[in-house]
């Protein structure tokens, strides 16, 4: 069964419409990638999917809850969590503080005031867990501005992880690293439990056709096809549209 | 680093409770002065340094609460019941005034804080019948914890030092805690902290309730020291001298604003003596302080302290952080 679906969802910006009646399954454990040419639409799916943009028409169906028409916060409390094609994370403060906060977004103390957040042990754990697992525990007091550019990359996925979602959406997760640090970053998706239901957004096709159990291609905010890694890399059309005739394996 | 002077609060702590002995009558009266503009301005200074939300109309909740303990203080004199009044009306205030326009932010939030605050202002200002209009009007409640009424100065004194030193240690365990981290995290990240999944306008409506109510508080205090209300204490400059007050000690620290306020009451009461053109100096201040020192004056006294401590100190003075040799530090902007 469907873990997640998109039914008919289009938006506009101001009469460009940058979605047309996109739907899109995604089954649990899937690991799921959309390509397709810049400006597709990718990014404003996952807006639009993840309420922080509202859409205009369709709607978006978690775990058989709607969510489309809610605040975008209550994705994560649905276990939709998501990273951002553009770092966004908290540059003044330390990788150890931007990792506490992701941890304890959805905890019940949350709202607490009269309690360092230094005497959480659950948050400390487990913010501990998540630093040792990806590699971050030496520069765990650094400031995010410090980093560099893939550190920042990583603890993009790292802050998404750290509300432990069911649905993990990636927005070109690997744009922008070193050829050695995508090699890393596609080893840690695929190390990804199965638990975690991934929908990827990539650019580079071996990374594509490396983590992909199904693929959906976007062109011009339509769903183009959407098929097993097979079914693309065979598609003349696709090869046409997304690579201008070159070769889908080495883009 | 920073922590060196602050590290010692005990120190601080037995100043103030010694001061006393060595100040007249009036350097007391001043020093309580400035504890409870310092108490004021700290509330604004946590809005404005760990939130982001820059008001311009402060003054309106601690001018409420120096009106709650004048007007209520009428009908009954429980100093406890005034001082709590004072701080939860002023705080109820502010949180239903947040629900309607903490949506905004930036320039807006800072031009409705500020015609609310002039709303408020215009009320007390117009009911004359109740509030003595612009004359304003006697705080006739006397101040009594319990243990027979606090008349003298020494006992005001105390009795501020107290309330200023657990409104500290307050506001730095706020800070500090998970509700006080993630106020600061919206005011670095607003997307960022929608997306992990916490819904920032709750926290920005909790962190200016609070604001407000310590304002409040404050506001009760004053009431009680000066004995007397004016309109003038929720009129819009005295948002501003407080917002000045923030930026010209130190924004995002909690010391920052109360040194603030200490460095202008005190400025305050001695050039004012020699000439009225006192709210022309203050914006000179500011404006010096905000283009040659833009921590504040607290970074400033950082700079002099680290300059001019003892040279035994010298060792502690290098950087903590580990030299790595991995090659990322090359790549940093
Ligand atoms: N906030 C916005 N306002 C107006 N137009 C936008 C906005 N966001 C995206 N667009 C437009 O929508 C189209 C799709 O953008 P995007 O979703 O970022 O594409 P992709 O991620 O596939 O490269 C582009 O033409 C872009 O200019
Ligand atoms: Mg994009």
């Amino acid at each position: 069964m469907s873990l997640l679906k998109v039914e008919h969802l289009s938006k506009s910006f101001k009469g460009l419409q940058v979605l047309r009646d996109v739907s899109l399954e995604v089954r649990e454990g899937e690991r799921h990638v959309i390509i397709g040419p810049n400006g597709a639409g990718k990014t404003t799916l996952f807006n639009c999917m993840t309420g922080t943009l509202p859409i205009n028409e369709g709607k978006v169906v978690v775990n058989g809850q709607q969510i489309s028409g809610l605040p975008a916060y209550t994705a994560v409390r649905m276990g939709m969590s998501r990273t951002f094609q553009k770092n966004n994370l908290f540059g003044e403060l330390s990788v150890e503080e931007n990792i506490h906060l992701a941890v304890t977004a959805c905890k019940p103390y949350r709202f607490h005031f009269l309690k360092p957040a230094s005497k959480y042990a659950e948050m400390l754990a487990e913010t501990q867990e998540l630093l040792a697992q990806w590699g971050l525990w030496e520069r765990r007091s650094r400031i995010v501005s410090e980093l560099s550019y893939g550190e920042q990359r990583l603890l993009e996925v790292i802050l998404a992880l750290a509300s432990k979602p069911n649905i993990l959406l990636l927005d070109e997760p690997t744009s922008g690293m070193s050829p050695a640090e995508t090699v890393q970053t596609t080893m840690l998706i695929q190390s990804m439990p199965r638990s975690i239901t991934l929908l990827v957004i990539e650019h580079d096709m071996e990374v594509v056709f490396s983590i992909a159990d199904r693929i959906t291609v976007l062109h011009h905010g339509e769903v183009f096809l959407s098929g097993s890694p097979d079914e693309i890399s065979g598609d003349a059309r696709v090869k046409e549209i997304y690579f201008g005739g070159g070769t889908l394996k080495h883009a | 680093m920073r922590a060196n002077i602050w590290r010692t609060p005990t120190l601080f702590i037995a100043i103030l409770l010694l001061l006393p002995l060595i100040l007249t009558n009036y350097g007391v009266k001043l020093t309580s002065e400035v504890l409870i503009m310092a108490i004021f301005v700290m509330s604004l200074g946590l809005i404005i340094g760990f939130a982001g939300l820059v008001s311009l109309g402060h003054a309106a909740f601690f001018g409420l609460g120096a009106y709650v303990v004048a007007l209520l203080g009428t009908h009954l004199d429980n100093t406890y019941v005034l001082i709590i009044a004072a701080a939860v009306i002023s705080g109820i205030v502010a949180f239903v005034s947040g629900l309607l326009f903490i949506r905004s932010s930036g320039a807006y939030f800072l031009m409705i804080t500020l015609a609310f605050g002039q709303m408020l202002f215009a009320i007390f200002y117009k009911m004359e019948s109740v509030t003595g209009g612009a004359d304003g009007m006697a705080v006739s409640a006397s101040l009594n914890l319990g243990f027979g009424a606090i008349e003298s100065r020494v006992g005001f004194y105390y009795l501020v030092t107290i309330a200023f030193l657990v409104s500290y240690y307050l506001l730095r365990v706020f800070i500090s805690s998970p509700l006080g981290k993630g106020v600061r995290g919206i005011k670095e990240n607003e997307s960022r902290m929608t997306a992990l999944g916490y819904n920032i306008r709750h926290y920005k409506l909790i962190v200016y309730s609070l604001s407000g109510m310590l304002a409040g508080f404050a506001g009760a205090l004053y009431a009680y020291f000066n004995q007397y209300v004016s309109p003038d204490l929720l009129h819009w400059m005295f948002s501003g001298q407080a917002l000045i007050m923030v930026i010209v000690g130190g924004v995002g620290t909690l010391v920052g604003p109360a040194i603030g306020a200490g460095f202008f009451v005190i400025l305050q009461s001695y050039i004012s003596s020699y000439t009225d053109r006192w709210p022309m100096i203050m914006g000179v201040i500011f404006v010096a302080i905000v283009l040659y020192g833009r921590g504040g004056i607290l970074q400033i006294a950082m700079l002099l302290w680290n300059k001019l401590r003892p040279k035994r100190h010298k060792e502690e003075e290098t950087p903590i952080l580990p030299k790595e040799g991995n090659g990322f530090e090359s790549v940093k902007g």
